[in-house]
């Protein structure tokens, strides 16, 4: 059971304009890391376009149609003062989103343990009715929404860990039990939202940072808060909004991860996934705008999602040994 | 010994400073302040009274992340005027403060300048260049003979 990699080449199309942050370049990047050797065993795969029915799930159709219909036929055009349609951004938000829904039927299929969807735009601050902060579809939400929809599933928990609060996968799912939002932010800056008192219907766990919170900070707040939530709501999936921006070389914010946290942060939310869903894990690219701090923070995160089938072995082993050994000592008792 | 005891503010102050309407944009204040080395520059409406003070600062905190975007509008912010980013009702002192009052005050407060207001009009400002020009001009008399009993 190896680590799937999902993504498009149109992904790399969706022009944003010159000098914007978030530029195909941080494809390119990630993609030429893994690309590389130590990632020899990641298995590729090409993101089909998501459905209407898939979009639907979360975004009202209307939404969905004016969306498609802003796209412009050349040239850009601009949402909000962040968020820029180009002609081909239509079609990368689609196979996107459609990347999230198919890495999921994948994982629930066990076709692999894990994975991991290099896309853009980015999805966690896409309400289901607005397009806002550089995303279009609300990726990580329709992800949550096809496992249940389609597989059946009853709890599915999604961590985000980008230096942003996703409002979007919030508003998306604030009101369902049957999910589980846990967001790490860095408190007072874009969008704005994430207050801890954000609390939906007990099934959103806002954990805002303040400026300048590291290594230490994060896991303070897993032990405190993510990871009891985690096993109170026992997921059958997890999902991963995974930005790189909490990075301390981001232009756009003021955490300072860096690459062992997101390689620690990876196996501590394998290890609950490992304990709770077999492992199920599908981690989504969201922010992050150093290029060489996204390309080598993926670096880790992946290499973390390829070990984790290894560590499991290595820990079932471990406590099946033990068992015996603690029989072995009744029986001799 | 005790010269500097002796000065006031308006011994060492820039008397009739550059000053900036509340409608310039940041933009030329930037230009202002590439083009001379001020900390801040006072805003005054047409009679000069003081409105406020743009600092250096003022004008960088315009730029700070916040809540309302991902990526602030440089370009945008370089239009927005004065008005908008200066600091209101500034702590201003009169001209004939006594000048080691006004060091103790630019000490504690950790500011670099302040406008210096008779009247309610703006007729000066002071920086810590100027008092320490003063400090120097003071103790240089008295260290002058000193320097002349010294052997060749």
């Amino acid at each position: 059971m190896t680590t799937l990699l999902f993504t498009h080449p149109v992904c790399l199309e969706h022009d944003t304009g010159f000098g914007h942050p978030e530029c195909p370049a941080r494809l390119t990047a990630i993609l030429n890391v893994l690309r590389t050797s130590p990632f020899a065993a990641l298995e590729w795969r090409e993101a089909p376009a998501a459905t209407l029915e898939q979009l639907t799930r979360i975004h009202p159709q209307t939404h969905v149609e004016r969306l498609f219909a802003q796209v412009p036929k050349q040239g850009q055009y601009a949402l909000d003062g962040d968020t820029i349609l180009s002609p081909r951004s239509g079609e990368a938000a689609r196979y996107s989103a459609g990347a999230a829904c198919a890495a999921v039927d994948a994982i629930l299929r066990r076709e692999a343990s894990n994975a991991f969807c290099a896309i853009r735009p980015p999805g966690h601050h896409a309400e289901p009715k607005q397009a806002m902060g550089f995303c279009l579809f609300a990726n990580a939400a329709l992800a949550a929404a096809h496992a249940r929809a389609i597989h059946g599933l009853e709890r599915v928990a999604i961590i985000d860990f980008d230096v942003h609060h996703g409002n979007g996968t919030q508003a998306a799912l604030e009101h369902d039990p049957g999910y589980l939002y846990i967001s790490t932010h860095q408190a007072y800056i874009y969008p704005g939202t994430g207050r801890r008192e954000e609390r939906g219907v007990g099934n959103i766990v806002n954990v805002p940072l303040l400026a300048n919170s590291g290594s230490a900070d994060l896991r303070h707040v897993w032990r405190q808060d993510i990871e009891p939530a985690l096993r109170e709501f026992q997921p059958q999936l997890i999902l991963i909004s995974a930005g790189f921006d909490a990075h301390y070389m981001d232009p756009l914010a003021e955490l300072n991860f860096n690459e062992d946290d997101y390689a620690w942060l990876t196996q501590q939310i394998l290890a609950i996934a490992t304990e709770y869903c077999e492992g199920r894990v599908v981690s989504l690219l969201e922010g992050g705008y150093s290029l060489p701090a996204l390309a080598s923070s993926v670096a880790a995160h992946v290499r973390a999602l390829m070990e984790a089938p290894k560590a499991a072995q290595r820990s079932l082993i471990k406590s099946i040994l033990e068992r015996q050994r603690a029989k072995r000592k009744a029986a001799g008792a | 010994m005790y010269e500097f005891l002796k000065y006031e503010v308006r011994d060492a102050m820039t008397p009739n400073p550059i000053a900036i309407g509340p409608d310039v944009k940041l933009r030329e204040v930037e230009d202002l302040f590439e083009s001379h080395d001020f900390n801040g520059v006072p805003v005054v409406d047409g009679e000069r009274h003081l409105l406020g003070i743009l600092t250096k600062f003022d004008l960088l905190k315009a730029f700070t992340l916040d809540s309302h975007l991902m990526v602030p509008h440089y370009e945008e912010i370089m239009e927005q005027t004065a008005e908008a980013v200066m600091t209101r009702n500034p702590v201003s002192v009169s001209p004939h403060l006594p000048l080691s009052r006004l060091l103790q005050k630019l000490v504690e407060m950790r500011t670099k300048s302040l406008p210096v207001v008779e009247d309610g009009r703006l007729t000066g400002i002071i920086a810590r260049e100027d008092v320490l020009k003063a400090l120097r001009r003071a103790t240089l008399k008295h260290e002058i003979p000193v320097h002349a009993d010294l052997p060749q």
